[in-house]
């Protein structure tokens, strides 16, 4: 009694379950009252062994892998492999194909993007935002629904093109959505930035500087809302880009509440090109044939996933199967950065700085195929099929 | 400046480094720089602010033994592991690489002049047995705790954990 206490490093661990995000992830923040002083992160509870996986798979059957790195980004990711697949074969995609592939990829931006909004704006505290801008979402969602059939994991790419197509009434539709969703977001912009008690939340949080954003590896979103001025779709157009750009979308101010305006600003920019890309679809072809084996070869494909730069290492030994596949999605390269500006903020403001990133556990995780427990045995492609079918009987 | 240009004013900047260069695509160069001399070739990249560090990818070259029914297998103990840095700068993208024998599979971390770069080096040593002298970290990244000493997935020799009996 009565002897001074001295100030004790204290850890508060967050995670794997329910960190900030609906998916396992490991923090620990050590903290000196309510200030955090330091923070680490522990990854790799969803790692499956797909890059592995891609090893013992023909390139058609990795299309359909690949497609489920991610849950959210699916077709992104099915389409910078495809791409690359087609440029090992040096096979030209035709150019309609490749306008349906760009105009996949903007809806699922939105759909991201507005997700994302709703995530975010829970973990503020922000539930009405969150329930409101998921409702919005929904029309997105249909509309990919009835374009391909599938809410996620769309499955429109295919090896030399794409299996789906447009319609006059798909096109009607799709114009109706942009229209109601960009009004809807024009709202959420006026929210995001006059709201007194959100901005409390966002303004000068977790601010990260051009020179530390650089220095951190940031993309996407994330890095362009402290002025990274990377954008793949701009700087190495992929797809239709070429024919329909999109303008590049930064901020300077770095903080929580950039990262908000540089996404809904973004997703202005998508309903813009969807539009266009409507309007002006190029005729002619869906798909262009590709041999079943592709030549040796090495190549990197990059395209914009809606976190930021995705980026693709594709490697042919001249068989039916590839040689290596690397992907190093853009999450990956956005960690640095919420472990550097998480120092000296609050406590209470890590699920909101932990949010600001858009993470994307799946993303990183991918490629070790364990089950755990006792019984450590790799399981082959027949049991986990076996074992699909029998847990869905 | 157009890609050739850029790829040029990369190339200019570490050839001092260089031991063979390659164009694997319209905008790509391969440069294939010595273990030993590749952190000062990735400092120069960086100072010169030409691009970022987009990715490592590593690579397993095994060499093949057959045994004496015909049949090709891996050879686990005899091969080379490459590691590629890849920087891009806009559309062009150049990539270091270099190459580590199993014997020696060892280079030194470049997290301290590249932060970003200690999430792909952790990958690199997790999967395939690759040591970053320097690193400001071991621990497991990817991989379960529990994961046994000197298994290293993504080398082509790797093909399942044996069953516990």
């Amino acid at each position: 009694m009565g002897a001074e206490k001295k100030p004790e490093k204290f850890v508060v661990s967050i995670g794997p379950q329910h960190p900030a995000l609906k998916e396992p992830g490991h923090f620990e923040f050590a903290v000196e009252g309510e200030i955090v002083t330091s923070a680490t992160a522990r990854l790799g509870f969803v790692h499956r062994g797909m890059e592995k996986g891609t090893e013992s798979r023909t390139w058609v059957q990795n299309l359909y892998l690949m497609e489920r790195v991610c849950g959210i980004c699916s077709a992104v990711h099915a389409m910078a492999y495809a791409q690359g697949v087609e440029k090992l074969a040096k096979v030209e995609v035709p150019p309609r194909a490749r306008a349906i592939r760009q105009l996949i990829a903007e809806l699922e931006r939105i759909h991201s993007h507005l997700l994302w909004l709703g995530v975010a704006a829970h973990e503020g505290g922000f539930d009405t935002l969150f329930m409101l801008s998921w409702r919005d979402r929904e029309t997105v969602m249909d509309l990919l629904e009835a374009i391909t059939g599938n809410r996620v994991n769309y499955s429109a790419n295919v090896l030399g093109g794409v299996k789906i197509d447009i319609d006059e009434v798909k096109s009607a539709a799709i114009l109706k959505g942009m229209d109601f969703l960009e009004e809807r977001t024009r709202h959420y912009m006026k929210v995001v930035t006059e709201d007194e008690t959100f901005l409390g939340r966002t303004r000068k949080i977790g601010t990260m500087t051009l020179e530390q954003a650089l220095r951190l590896g940031s993309v996407g979103p994330t890095g362009r809302a402290s002025g990274v001025p990377y954008d793949v779709r701009v700087d190495a157009p992929y797809a239709a880009y070429q024919d329909f750009p999109v303008n590049i979308v930064t901020d300077t101010a770095g903080d929580l509440e950039a990262r908000f305006v540089v996404r809904i600003k973004e997703l202005y920019e998508s309903y813009r090109v969807i539009r266009e890309l409507v309007d002006h679809m190029p005729a002619g072809e869906l798909t262009t044939r590709i041999p079943r084996r592709i030549q040796e070869g090495e190549v990197v494909s990059r395209v914009e996933a809606p976190r930021g730069e995705l980026f693709y290492f594709l490697k042919s030994n001249g068989t039916d199967m590839p040689e290596r596949i690397k992907v190093r999605t853009p999450s990956l390269c956005n960690w640095g950065s919420i472990l550097a500006t998480a120092v000296g903020h609050r406590l209470a403001d890590m699920p909101m700085i932990l949010a600001g990133i858009d993470p994307c556990f799946s993303c990183n995780d991918r490629m070790i195929l364990v089950k755990r427990g006792n019984d450590q045995t790799v399981w082959t492609w027949e049991d986990l099929r076996r074992y699909g079918i029998e847990y869905y009987k | 400046m157009d890609i050739d240009q850029k790829l040029q004013a990369g190339a200019e900047i570490v050839k001092e480094w260089v031991i063979s260069t390659s164009n694997p695509e319209v905008n790509r160069v391969d440069l294939v720089v010595a273990p030993e001399n590749l952190k000062k070739a990735v400092a120069a990249m960086l100072d010169s602010q030409w691009g970022y560090l987009s990715a490592i990818t590593g690579l397993d070259h095994p060499e093949y033994l057959t045994d004496e029914t015909g049949v090709k297998k891996v050879d686990p103990d005899r091969g080379n592991l490459e590691l590629l840095y890849h920087f891009s700068g806009g559309a062009a993208v150049l990539t270091l690489r270099v190459t580590l024998p199993y014997s020696e599979a060892v280079i030194d971390s470049i997290c301290d002049i590249d932060m970003a770069a200690q999430l792909y080096e952790r990958e690199a040593a997790e999967l395939f047995g690759i040591e970053f002298r320097g690193a400001p970290s071991t621990d497991h990244l990817v991989l379960p705790d529990d994961w046994p000493v000197g298994v290293y997935p993504l080398r082509k020799a790797f093909t399942g954990l044996k069953k516990e009996s």
